[in-house]
């Protein structure tokens, strides 16, 4: 047997459980926290990347530094041991600790609330109830089956094929309440059969299953009434951040692809049974559950490989709407359920988009109109009735807080506001001292620091001329020799024993990310030919949409630069998208005609496309810096005293 | 940190006609004014300066300050890339004249970004860079196969070939297209060095590749270190 080590994993909090693991040698800590079972979360894909693995050795001989240690954690933190889980290999049975504590709980949910006829649609789920009597069979000479007693007894147009489920259940159901019974059909078929009346008890599920998080609501199908939304960190984060890592990670290995498909449906599952104990609802009672999300998400909760996905032209394997039953995927917390996936654009425009297509029914507007769904990946989705373009824009994680130094997502602790006057105050969600910041609050950072004139224009930090600035906002600066960095919080006021700082690499992540969906825009507006101020309205929708300044937005240039009241939230459109699909089997149906029409345009092969994702770079307002002349004039004429050909 | 600050080359003034000044040149590629450039070293090459003092005592100055600062990550992709095409406008003038002084490039270079993968970015960057420190380079674009490369190494003779992944699922095809060169019995006969935003030093050893760049700036200094290798083996 080969050699292994033992590392144990103590809990960072008191009532936390201490895990461990025996790994073979060559294995890293990072493989050691995958059975153990404990969450650490490698948003770089163990690439040694990031710093979102790292750990803190307390016993045991502590394994050398590799270069990406020193690099993502700095010479301090290693002499500290601290090193990255995924970098680790193990040389000795060892107690490690992650670090930081885990502490982003209460993460927000954008959940959202519908109502039907604001969105323009009735009720009609597709599930229905019918209370029936039916006899059992007594003659053993004209004998006939249970079911043909029941199927004699229903509507008109019902499919007389059962699934296996359903057959299973007929002979209970038929007899415990003297013939009464309720039969549930979605479409023609029977989905279930109880004994007694039931029919008061018709229930639905909508997900959105986002790269990073997963977010859902339990939804009565008679009223349409959203009861509870529920969500929380998609469990496959651990394996990659952002989509490319995710799909590299399955990449051609049915295992791993194995392994994301399980962790999602356990988190579907938990999702499931939270919102009906919440709800006091029992989960047999959820009939239908709409699902959303992108291709790659969409692919792997059905066990599709995703390799292909990856590769160029990024083809999905299918695109068409879904329905299956839950013991097809298997789903065993709602057993009844049909699942329904709405369809696909595109490889990178995938069904959670055409949820936010159904939701903010871009497809009726006879103005232009633009809808941004800001994620890991920004799909951007632009025209009028007639005529839909859509593209994807590969923003990475950054604007989530995954590969920023002191990055988080919107929790509790993350600093998602700034103001500056003489100096720099934060607001933070939940109203505690800060231990991260978020998406929003890197948004704000950026714009209200280059309106300042601590950042250029160019996303540079300012180097001369500092003392122009108020005392306050001079102190901020701290210039290290990795480069400068910019404190948002001292440490005083830090919920950890150190600055929150913004970095310049930092700033480079976010300049990188909102200029992929600011190209993705403005590349829909070059190919449709559509101006800014033919854009009647923008609408963003996403995640942290809801929490971002629109103002800080448009000076960073996520967004072109339009008149702020033509910029409009939409909310988590993908999981309203879902509910009214799951609460109307028209709209259902109708996102299957949609995604045939809309036009997918290819960024990275579109020739203007490094241009415009360059220019896309820089910040508005603020000062210049080098880089921005480039008229010469200033520079003609001191040279007069050589004469030409001298 | 310091800022990296501008080497001036020593002892300019003895190549350079009584009473000429650079500052203005080096500026001007500093901070991207192609314009200028263009300008300025028409009135060089009027005036009678060496093609070659003018490339190492006009051009290079303003850029490597610059190509240090985006190591340094002072500086981004958008100022770079301003003063790479400033550098170009100067180099477009200056490379005939090399020619025809019998001042042959430094290097063949194939660049291309891998099969699977249309990002092109990176890879544009880095062959502006190469361009401007003397390289001839040939580059194949995105989505490249394999055999492509193979080939064109082949037809070129090229000393290097560069290949590109940007994305975590196309890394995969640096190790397959290394794998093909091997097949092809040319591994031995040019130098590999991968890059792109995914890729580390750890993954260019797994792949086999002879090198990696961290950034654009990176690459041109490898390339460079590896011909002159290659130029002194010889020797």
């Amino acid at each position: 047997m080969a050699q292994t080590y033992r590392v144990t994993f103590k809990a960072s909090d008191q009532d936390g459980m201490e895990r461990s693991a025996s790994v073979e040698i060559g294995q890293t800590i990072l493989d050691a926290a995958h059975v153990a079972g404990v969450a650490i979360e490698a948003t770089c894909g163990a690439r040694g990347r990031c710093r979102s693995c790292r750990v803190k050795i307390l016993s045991g001989e502590v394994p050398p530094a590799t270069i990406q240690d020193t690099v993502q954690l700095g010479h301090d933190d290693v002499r500290d041991n601290l090193r990255l889980g995924c970098q680790t290999k193990l040389i000795d049975d060892c107690v490690v600790m992650a670090a930081p504590p885990k502490s982003e709980s209460g993460h927000q949910i954008l959940g959202a609330n519908l109502d039907a006829s604001e969105h323009g649609f009735s009720i009609a789920s597709g599930v229905e109830k019918h209370l029936i009597t039916a006899t059992a069979p007594i003659s053993e000479h004209n004998q006939t089956a249970d079911w043909d007693e029941i199927f004699a007894v229903l509507p008109d147009n019902i499919e007389p094929k059962l699934s296996l489920d359903v057959m299973r259940k007929i002979p209970t159901a038929l007899r415990e309440k003297g013939g009464e019974m309720t039969v549930t059909i979605f479409g023609d078929r029977v989905i279930d059969l109880e004994p007694g009346n039931t029919t008061e008890k018709k229930y639905g599920m909508a997900f959105d299953i986002g790269t990073t998080s997963i977010v859902g609501s339990l939804l009565d199908l008679d009223s349409g009434e959203c009861l509870v939304n529920v969500g929380g960190v998609n469990p496959q984060a651990v394996y990659g951040g952002d989509l490319m890592s995710r799909i590299a990670y399955a990449q051609f290995d049915a295992k791993k692809l194995a392994t994301l498909r399980v962790r999602v449906i356990n988190a579907l599952n938990d999702f499931v049974k939270e919102a009906c104990s919440e709800c006091d609802v029992s989960s047999d009672h959820i009939y239908k559950i709409m699902v959303v999300g992108n291709t790659c998400m969409h692919h792997v909760l059905l066990g599709i490989d995703v390799s292909y996905v990856g590769l160029a032209p990024y083809a999905p394997t299918v695109n068409d709407a879904i329905v299956i039953g839950a013991s097809e995927l298997p789903l065993k917390a709602a057993s009844n359920a049909q699942i329904c996936l709405l369809p696909i654009v595109a490889g990178f425009v995938g069904a959670d988009t055409m949820a936010c297509v159904l939701a903010t029914r871009i497809y009726e507007s006879d103005e232009l109109r633009a809808l941004v769904d800001i994620g890991t990946n920004g799909e951007v989705i632009m025209g009028k009735k007639g005529r839909l373009m859509a593209c994807s824009a590969p923003a990475g994680p950054a604007l989530e807080g995954a590969q920023i130094r002191h990055g988080m997502r919107g929790a509790i602790g993350a600093v998602e506001k700034i103001q500056i006057d003489d100096d720099l105050a934060c607001e933070i969600i939940g109203d505690t001292s800060a231990i991260g910041i978020c998406g929003s609050g890197l948004i704000d950072a950026c714009a209200k620091l280059v309106e300042v004139g601590v950042m250029e224009r160019s996303g540079r930090f300012r180097r001369k001329n500092r003392e122009e600035l108020s005392e306050a906002l001079q102190k901020r600066f701290v210039d290290t020799p990795d480069g400068t960095e910019y404190i948002l919080v001292h440490t005083k006021d830090a919920g950890k024993d150190e600055p929150i700082t913004l970095t310049q690499g930092d700033v480079r992540q976010i300049q990188l990310a909102k200029s992929a969906i600011f190209s993705g825009i403005a590349m829909l507006q070059k190919v449709m030919e559509i101006s800014d101020n033919q854009l009647t309205e923008l609408m963003m929708c996403g995640g942290f949409g809801n929490y971002i300044n629109l103002a800080s937005a448009v000076k960073i240039r996520l967004v072109p630069n339009l008149p702020i009241e033509r910029i409009t939230y939409s909310g988590n459109a993908a999981l309203m998208g879902a509910q009214i699909a799951l609460l109307s089997e028209e709209e259902r149906l109708k996102a299957s005609r949609l995604a045939r029409e809309i036009e997918h345009v290819g960024l990275a092969t579109h020739p203007d496309f490094q241009d415009i994702f360059v220019e896309g770079m820089s910040f508005l307002g603020g000062q210049d810096g080098p880089g921005q002349a480039v008229d010469g004039e200033h520079r003609r004429g001191r040279q007069e005293k050589v004469t030409v050909g001298d | 940190m310091e800022d990296p600050v501008l080497k001036i080359p020593e002892g300019w003034e003895e190549r350079a006609p009584e009473g000429w000044e650079w500052q203005t040149l080096w500026e001007a590629v500093e901070e991207g004014d192609a314009t200028y450039a263009d300008e300025r070293t028409k009135q060089a090459i009027d005036a009678g300066i060496d093609p070659r003092v003018i490339l190492d005592d006009g051009l290079f100055p303003g850029f490597d300050l610059q190509a240090d600062r985006f190591s340094a990550s002072v500086i981004f992709i958008p100022e770079m890339l301003i003063t790479a095409r400033a550098m170009k406008a100067g180099l477009a003038l200056i490379r005939p004249l090399l020619a025809a002084n019998d001042e042959k490039p430094i290097g063949t270079f194939v660049m291309g970004t891998v099969l699977g993968d249309m990002h092109d970015i990176g890879q544009s960057i880095v062959t502006i860079m190469l361009e401007n420190a003397g390289f001839n380079v040939i580059n194949l674009g995105t989505d490249v196969h394999p055999d492509k490369f193979i080939e064109t190494a082949i037809e070129e003779k090229a000393d290097l070939v560069g290949f590109s992944a940007l994305l975590s699922t196309t890394v995969y095809y640096q190790k397959v297209t290394i794998d093909e060169f091997e097949k092809a019995g040319h591994r031995d006969k040019v130098h590999i060095l991968i890059g792109g935003a995914p890729t580390s030093q750890e993954w260019a050893d797994e792949c086999g590749a002879d090198g990696w760049g961290k950034d654009a700036v990176e690459a041109v200094r490898l390339a460079t270190k590896l011909v002159g290798e290659q130029r002194a083996a010889w020797t």
